[in-house]
């Protein structure tokens, strides 16, 4: 049981120039035989559609809107939900932190993670015109299910399992600026905070049957 | 009972270094059993076969990385043939593919004074130069009858106009209405992802025509014309990026400028159209203003250090390649 890439390959037949070429094959129409070959690496085209947005320009007085990159590594050979917890680390830290914090990483798929942030980052300064590469942080960072190739696995008794290899994408959104305090929306309150809380929850309390 | 050996033998166990350091060396080892196998290995291959192997397809394989010898032996795998060659050079017979004897602009716009000796012999080659002018001039009457050199200028600037205003729009469809094949990608060149704001507030000189050529292209009958039109105008250019920031002009202030621009029309062709074809850059032409941002100077294959400097020529001047400040 095999399973190509057939896309690339055919990528790669359009590149390669043989100069041997029989003048018998020449004649063989092909095209037709190469559309039957499918190509089963459908990659996710809706989050980089992101990139290609143009606002509208802003008058002097308006605060710059940040730049954003939007980048993609897809059908990475790893489970997305191992994948799950890189993607939640990174997110809110500064480029150079996520970095660094995923040199550390021992898990298999943060070698791909911090890949994928480096050329968002390099796309970033290259294409849409950030100045400061490390001037970029990690807006969003999730992950989806890829192609899964099934598999079969003998059981006792004539029966048979499945065996499935996942594969998963990882998205990045770097977007300019420093981060904020808090990534998420809802975040442990300060202590002053917790304080007045509770000083309010106090004095909000009725006494039942009192004046 | 245990406690007091351990207080007892605590400080005397950081004070030797050995002795704790056997002691932590214990506690690192976590050994996972697996108690699913069987114990004797002579089932280790028939457990293997249990499972039917996958040659899972690698997607993150670059068709570029591969040699050629892999290339061979994937397609003979799958049995496709290689494909023919496609070696196909296009080329378009509606325009040229430059301009010929180029109009060169002389230094200072010509206000050289006559009594020296480089004035002197601009003068000269400017009068040898006019009269091939006319002579072209004439040429293209008699395929135009009509042509008129103070109405053409007013066509020309219709035509710089629209070519312009194209650009901004990014209207690439009806852009080779207006521009010829040969300058469509200078004009293209680097407008994705922007937002052009160009206007042509005024002309400061009327356009004149300062240059005509007409040139044959393989037969005798097939002409192709040329004219150099000198525009000094007042524009206003204002260049944002994506996010809609400024990155390079000003909405607000007008600059002079001073072009010439090359038009070509295909004289042999009934249905040829005066386009742009190109523009003249002099050698004296002051160096551009540095942009707003900062950017890393790419560096040679040979190099490897990068140096951060300041932007001198940047790409977002080269974008727009009808400005040259006077």
């Amino acid at each position: 049981m095999t399973l190509f890439r057939t896309r690339p390959l055919l990528k790669l037949v359009s590149q390669y120039q043989s100069a041997v070429v029989l003048p018998a094959a020449t004649k063989i129409h092909t095209s037709a035989f190469l559309q039957a070959w499918k190509p089963e690496d459908h990659e996710p085209q809706k989050f980089l559609e992101y990139n290609k947005k143009i606002y509208p320009p802003q008058s002097p007085d308006e605060a710059p809107r940040p730049a954003f990159v939007c980048h993609q590594r897809s059908n990475i050979k790893y489970s997305p939900w191992k994948m799950w917890y890189i993607a939640c680390l990174v997110r809110g830290m500064t480029v150079d932190e996520a970095i660094k914090q995923l040199k550390f990483v021992l898990m298999k798929g943060a070698k791909d993670v911090r890949e994928t942030i480096e050329e968002a980052r390099d796309l970033a300064v290259k294409e849409h015109n950030v100045e400061f590469a490390s001037n970029l942080w990690v807006a969003e960072s999730f992950v989806g299910k890829g192609h899964v190739v099934k598999g079969i696995r003998r059981h006792g008794r004539a029966r048979f399992g499945r065996v499935e290899y996942f594969h998963c994408h990882y998205f990045v959104r770097l977007e300019e600026g420093k981060p904020p305090k808090h990534y998420y929306q809802h975040h442990p309150k300060e202590p002053h905070q917790q304080l007045e809380d509770w000083l309010q929850q106090m004095r909000k309390r009725k006494i039942t049957n009192s004046i | 009972m245990a406690l007091r050996i351990a207080n007892l033998l605590g400080p005397r166990l950081l004070n030797e270094p050995l002795v704790a350091l056997t002691v932590s060396r214990s506690h690192d080892q976590f050994v996972r059993h697996r108690h699913t196998k069987h114990w004797n290995p002579k089932w280790k291959t028939l457990r293997r076969q249990k499972v039917m192997r996958v040659k899972l397809p690698n997607f993150q394989e670059k068709p570029e990385d591969l040699s050629e010898e892999e290339i061979r032996s994937r397609l003979k795998e799958q049995g496709i043939l290689p494909p023919r060659p496609w070696n196909e050079k296009p080329f378009f017979l509606s325009c040229t593919g430059g301009i010929f004897e180029a109009y060169v602009p002389p230094e200072g716009d010509g206000k050289i004074s006559p009594i020296q000796v480089q004035g002197a012999k601009q003068k000269l080659q400017y009068l040898e130069k006019k009269s091939r002018t006319m002579m072209a001039i004439r040429k293209i009457k008699s395929f135009e009858e009509e042509f008129d050199t103070a109405t053409f200028c007013k066509e020309a600037e219709d035509i710089y106009v629209k070519m312009h205003d194209l650009m901004a729009k990014r209207d690439l469809e009806n852009m080779t209405d207006y521009v010829t094949e040969r300058a469509y990608p200078e004009v293209i060149h680097n407008i994705e992802n922007k937002t052009i704001h160009w206007k042509l507030i005024k002309n400061i000189e009327l356009p004149r025509v300062v240059h005509a050529r007409c040139t044959d292209v393989i037969t005798k009958e097939n002409i192709f014309g040329q004219t150099t039109v000198r525009f000094h105008t007042q524009q206003m250019l204002a260049v944002y990026d994506r996010f809609g920031r400024l990155m390079h002009g000003s909405e607000i202030i007008a600059k002079d400028v001073l072009e010439y621009v090359v038009f070509e029309k295909h004289l042999a062709n009934l249905y040829g159209k005066w386009r742009v074809h190109g523009k003249i850059i002099p050698d004296w032409l002051p160096p551009k203003e540095p942009s707003l941002i900062t950017y890393l100077k790419p560096t040679e294959e040979t190099s490897t250090t990068e140096t951060a400097v300041t932007k001198t020529s940047p790409d977002t001047e080269q974008e727009i390649p009808k400005e040259s400040n006077t």
